[in-house]
């Protein structure tokens, strides 16, 4: 059997290495072979996923060896429906970025050579299923990131570059506790040391790992919780990447889109299924802070005076759609999340790319550079109006329907008051969307609309190639938004199964190693978990009030 | 039988036009010119209208008077399933004729009207997504189709508002539509999810996950709501406010005056005739909501007859011919929801219907004034025209007469009575039983007083008066060039428009006259749009003593009091010198000070909250890190000049932070330590 996701891993870490000890020639060189191995990878990683079967929730395409024997420490990779877009995701904006990494001229090698090295980080760390190795790979993004804006960003990028790393290098380092806390507590549970997270998910769906261990469950939770939270970024742990967006090269912000999903990523692959009752518990908690980064990520990025800060509040405020639709534990949200992760990278990359279109041209992303570059450049305009579109949620566009489900989940669980929500969450979360227009709007005029001056007047438009980037990702905004069930399809399982790890009671939790666990999606009860062909637990895909319709009225009328 | 498939095509022509325009616009404007352009655009949209007619032909002959046509998926997931599906009743085909039909003659005016513009293929490409857009408002068979449509329309909306882009004010004007639709949008939504988790709780009671399909969402929620009015006024209020943002009520009507920046045609396809109806459309659609909840039906009565009345007194300050008919419109809308509030929803409809006509043809021939008058809105300089644009003036004239109701059964007369009549015979509307929508009712008549007297004022400025006013501006010195957009000035010679604009406009007469009689004829229009409701309310009265003459005596009230004062001409109180305007009339031109509050509370208020949450960003958020931040910027640039060593360096602190403290937690495991 060929070990498709360890090339996968691999290929960008051993060409990204290779790049880097290449002798020094002419840049080109390095970005031509850049090209091959990235473009290699994203062909690749397409023949993975074409052979990930929907219908189920388990891994697949395993491939399992001792690492640090003694202390239980694996390599484990696998794929399910939720990494499955993360990886495409992953493969497909490294493509992009070193294809637009054409204008580095600069060490052009080294800068290559960290693309593809931060590329085979992501793509370990949304493929492992052992918590150290996650968390090495998890760790090894952060270097290429620093190195690429320390050393090619702005005039801030020494700041910048070292503000990032202390935050999300502070972050991990809860991580990396709670981590070994489940190692040691499966061997409380299960008699021997396990960092695999197929081991310590199969032992918390017994209801053997956290009987008696309630508190350690809630400190787990959240020691995970801070550092994926940093990661998303969500309110209050979001400074870091207003600094990094704005002082980056070009290229970093495009895979910094993809990383920030490491942090809704962790969720739903560590903390749901492995602390089931934190996860009820502080899912309000977790849905203020999303609903406060909706709101102030919005709010702060209306009065933003560089568009790479304005995109940078405003991944802080859609991430929080991400996290909301999570959180609401309901199937909606969890399909539309899932979903989201994948539309969000794609149209805030499409924006970034078109403000790196300008920043080529102009060497600045200041609002007051710019104004009126419509007449000039119609294509860059329009290419640049479909991301922004996307990323306002206009219907028709994939930003749309992540958005729509996530808040309709959050809704939902908000009206049946499930595991103490407040429907206020989501009615609050859905002012973002009126003031994601105003700024969103607001950054389209401000470049391209009104009079423009004397000195953009000989602006070029898109060149081929640009054009090709950004106008197959326009497309991919305008297929999610019309032809959403497409990219539903592999993820549904997954989620659904997610979902009722973290819900169900003890004992009628999916389990990832039970081979006779399924999701079934056919007649009757829809979404139950069957096990020898017998439901177990019926998946109730919409939560019902616990209290009489009429009561429900005067919560709709805000007298609550 | 329906023939339920030709609906893709109605759907797909326009969308054919607006995708070849929208990426090979440029080219074709200079392979087959600008005709050709204006031509497919016209073309595809008028094909569509003769769809639409043979598909109403066919459903006028059916027993069956609602079916839905079934495409694919568009979302499915386990327990919920949306798809592309499309409604084909009285309802959506009164809609799709109006907006394919009058927006076919839109087209054929705009290819005139646009001549001279550059990009010429830009502006129809628009147009034609903005007929797909609103015929999904109008076909969609649930809520969130309907709400790709609600959005779209809003997005072209903005992108036509803001046309003439290199002009700061129109896309102020255009952010501004988009943003204030947004609010009444978010209120669409969560509308949507509170329908959308009734259903689920009521799963039983329809047979698929089709959660949001008006087939399962109408009939079920007549079911649920019966017996639960709270309930009922929660969804009523949540629909109206969406409807409220669309179709410009207050306090969501600012945007409308605004988008007055587009083009004239714009304004008179989606900013009159169609896309700001369609909050009449979403209330008809859900009228059973309202028919189990009185409460909100008297808010809608009083917003509507609120509005009808602000928008009228706001129309006598304005000086642009443009505005008057915005804010004409405004209080028109409003009539439209008194209608609707009342119970009486049929009749909002039927205003829906006359108005598209009526207000089309006012737009259209303000805009062959504007087009004759070097782009000068400004009626203070205009006058006498009739004898210049005589066309205009004839079709104009019956759009007048149209609009101001004094000739009995034509033109809005009879939906106007018809909205008029359900207001003030029933008691529906009402809150602990103070009759709101009676007082609705009598409030509309006082407008109908009101509608007179300020489009009186437009057409006699306009084309009556004693003397050509721009006579008096002085000679501007572009004339002698051979500029089109020169400015107006005393040499200038007003032209009647061509064929291509005159045209629609003969046709919009026709129609103001005669379509409001004959749909009166037998209560034709009643009884084809009243199929789809259901029966809360029953059959209500609107038969009112006198009401006819009431009517007419307001309207031939409004326009002696104002023919009076505007057949000499522009009263010197009404000139360029605004010291001599009365206060009335100033604060009136200021919509009374309303526009510029909302506009301080939320620009300046909003900005003040954006900058002090931003400062506090980089200050309290930002700050806690700051001095570990700092202290590594030393580190990093102590680090910089040893760059090829830091990765050691690095690698390192990873192996004493990271994974020193795994070692660690293995040693204390391994001595037993923790438990």
């Amino acid at each position: 059997m060929i070990p498709y996701l360890s090339l996968l891993v691999w290929l960008p870490f051993v060409g990204g290495l290779a790049l880097m000890a290449m002798p020094d020639r002419s840049p080109k060189i390095p970005k031509m072979a850049a090209m091959a191995i990235s473009g290699l990878t994203l062909l690749l990683s397409m023949v993975v996923v074409a052979q990930v079967k929907a219908e189920t929730f388990h891994f697949q395409l395993i491939e399992s060896v001792d690492w640090i024997k003694p202390l239980g420490i694996k390599y484990i990779l696998g794929i399910d429906g939720i990494s499955y877009w993360m990886v495409l995701l992953t493969t497909l904006l490294s493509f992009v970025a070193v294809t637009f990494g054409h204008s580095i001229n600069d060490r052009t090698k080294m800068f290559m050579g960290f693309l593809l090295l931060l590329e085979s980080a992501m793509l370990g760390a949304f493929l492992s299923l052992d918590l150290i190795l996650f968390f090495t790979f998890f760790e090894l993004t952060l270097l290429p990131m620093f190195f690429l804006v320390n050393i090619w960003g702005g005039e801030g990028r020494k700041r910048a570059a070292a503000k990032f790393l202390i935050y999300t290098f502070g972050g991990s380092i809860f991580m990396l506790i709670g981590m070994v806390a489940l190692a040691v507590q499966h061997r409380e549970a299960a008699g021997f040391l396990s960092f695999s997270i197929l081991d310590i998910q199969a032992s918390v769906a017994s209801g053997q790992f956290w009987t008696n261990a309630l508190q350690a469950q809630t400190w787990g939770f959240w020691a995970f919780a801070i550092a994926l939270l940093i990661k998303t970024p969500a309110f209050p742990f979001h400074s870091w990447i207003p600094d990094t967006y704005s002082e980056s090269p070009i290229v970093a912000p495009i895979l910094s889109s993809v990383m920030v999903k490491l942090g809704t990523y962790g969720f739903l692959r560590f903390v749901l299924p492995l602390y089931p009752e934190a996860t009820q518990q502080f899912a309000p908690a977790i849905l203020a802070l999303a609903t406060i980064g909706i709101l102030y990520g919005a709010v702060v990025a209306t009065v933003q005076t560089d568009a790479r800060k304005m995109v940078a509040y405003s991944s802080l405020s859609h991430m929080g759609f991400i996290l909301l639709g999570i959180f609401s534990l309901t199937h909606a949200g969890m399909v539309g999340s899932g979903i989201q992760m994948f539309a969000h990278g794609i149209s805030t990359a499409l924006m970034l790319m078109t403000l790196g279109f300008l920043l080529l041209r102009k060497n600045t992303t200041d609002f007051a550079a710019f104004g009126g570059l419509k007449a000039k450049v119609p294509v860059m305009s329009f290419i640049f109006l479909v991301g922004m579109l996307g990323s306002v949620g206009l219907p028709g566009t994939n930003g749309f329907v992540g958005e729509f489900m996530a808040l309709f989940g959050a809704f939902e669980a908000g009206i049946a008051q499930a595991y103490g929500i407040n429907v206020g969450f989501a009615v609050l979360s859905g002012i973002g969307v009126i003031i994601g227009a105003v700024y969103l709007l607001g950054m389209y005029r401000k470049l391209f609309l009104g009079p423009i001056s004397a000195e953009n007047d000989t602006m070029a438009d898109l060149h081929p190639r640009e054009l090709g980037m950004a106008g197959f990702m326009a497309v991919l905004v305008l297929v999610g938004g019309l032809m959403p069930t497409l990219f539903f399809k592999p993820l549904e399982a997954s989620t659904q199964a997610t979902r009722m790890m973290a819900t169900n009671p003890v004992g009628q939790r999916p389990v990832w190693t039970d081979a006779t666990h399924e999701i079934s999606m056919k007649a009757g009860e829809v979404g139950a978990l069957l096990k020898d062909g017998q439901v177990i637990a019926p998946g109730r895909l919409h939560l019902l009030p616990s209290r009489p319709l009429g009561s429900v009225a005067t919560t709709a009328g805000g007298q609550e | 039988m329906v023939n339920g498939d030709l609906i893709w095509g109605v759907l797909g022509l326009p969308l054919v036009g607006a995708i070849l325009l929208g990426l090979l616009g440029p080219t074709l404007q200079k392979s087959i010119g600008k005709r050709g352009v204006g031509a497919i655009s016209t073309v595809v949209v008028f094909v569509a209208f003769i769809l639409g007619l043979l598909i109403n032909s066919q459903l006028v002959g059916a027993t069956q008077k609602a079916w839905v046509v079934t495409g694919p998926d568009w979302i499915a997931i386990m327990g919920l399933r949306i798809p592309f599906e499309s409604v084909i009743d009285p309802l959506s085909m009164t809609m799709v004729l109006i907006v394919t039909g009058i927006g076919a003659l839109i087209h054929l005016y705009s290819t005139g009207y646009m001549a001279e513009e550059r990009d010429y293929s830009r502006f129809f490409a628009y147009l034609n997504l903005f007929i797909v857009a609103m015929l999904v408002l109008v076909l969609g068979n649930s809520l969130p189709l309907l709400f790709i449509g609600w959005e779209g329309v809003g997005l072209c909306s903005y992108l036509l508002i803001g046309f003439w882009y290199q002009d700061r004010a129109n896309v102020k004007a255009a952010n501004k539509a988009f943003i204030v639709n947004r609010i009444g949008d978010w209120s669409l939504m969560m509308g949507m999810f509170l329908i959308a988790v009734l259903m689920v709780q009521n799963a039983s009671k329809f047979p698929d996950t089709r959660i949001f399909s008006f087939d399962n969402v109408i009939p079920v929620l007549g079911e649920i709501l019966k017996g639960n009015p709270g309930m009922a006024t929660a969804i009523a209020l949540l629909l109206f406010g969406g409807a409220a943002g669309k179709s410009a009520q207050f306090p969501l009507y600012v945007w409308l005056p605004d988008a007055m920046a587009g083009p004239t045609p714009v304004s008179a396809l989606i900013h009159a005739a169609t896309m700001v109806t369609s909050g009449v459309v979403l209330l008809n659609r859900f009228n059973v909501v309202f028919q189990y909840s009185p409460t909100a039906s008297a808010i809608v009565c009083v917003v509507g007859a609120f509005t009808a009345l602000f928008a009228a007194l706001i129309a006598f300050g304005q000086t642009d011919i443009k505005k008057v008919l915005a804010y004409s419109t405004v209080s028109q809308l409003g009539f439209m929801f008194i209608g609707v509030g009342a119970g009486g929803y049929w009749t909002g409809m039927f205003h829906v219907t006359t108005h598209a006509f009526f207000k089309a043809l006012l737009f259209l021939g303000s805009g062959a004034v504007i087009h004759a008058m070097a782009h000068d809105q400004d009626m203070r300089n205009y006058g006498q025209l009739r004898k210049y644009l005589p066309i205009t003036f004839a079709t104009m004239a019956i759009g007048w007469i149209s609009i101001i109701a004094i000739i009995p059964g034509l033109g809005g007369a009879g939906s106007k009575e018809e909205v008029i009549g359900y207001a003030l015979a029933n008691n529906h509307a009402q809150i602990n039983g103070v009759p709101l929508g009676q007082i609705a009712g009598w409030t509309a008549l006082g407008v109908a007083f009101l509608t007179a007297m300020y489009m009186t004022r437009m057409f006699f400025l306009t084309f009556l008066g004693n003397k050509e006013r721009w006579r008096d501006i002085a000679t501007s010195h572009s004339h002698e060039t051979d500029d089109h957009h020169h400015a107006l000035d005393n040499l200038h010679q007003p032209h009647e428009v061509p064929f291509s604009m005159s045209i629609p406009l003969v046709v919009l007469a026709l129609l103001s006259v005669a379509g409001g009689y004959l749909m009166m004829q037998g209560n034709t229009f009643e009884h084809w749009i009243q199929t789809n409701q259901i029966e809360v309310l029953g059959e209500l009265k609107h038969e009112v003593p006198n009401l006819l003459a009431y009517s007419l005596i307001a309207a031939w009230a409004g326009l002696a009091v104002a023919g009076a004062t505007y057949i000499k001409g522009l009263p010197a109180s009404e000139g360029f010198d605004l010291a001599k305007w009365s206060p009335f009339r100033k604060a009136a031109g200021n919509q009374f000070g309303f526009d510029a509050a909302v506009d301080t509370l939320f620009n300046e208020g909003g900005d003040g909250l954006a900058v002090a949450l931003n400062e506090g960003d980089h200050l309290v958020v930002d700050g806690a890190v700051n001095g570990s931040a700092s202290g590594a910027a030393i580190l990093g640039s102590f680090v910089g000049r040893i760059q090829t060593g830091f990765i050691r360096l690095y690698a390192l602190f990873m192996l004493i932070g990271g994974v020193g403290i795994v070692g660690w937690f293995i040693y204390v495991l391994n001595s037993g330590g923790i438990k």
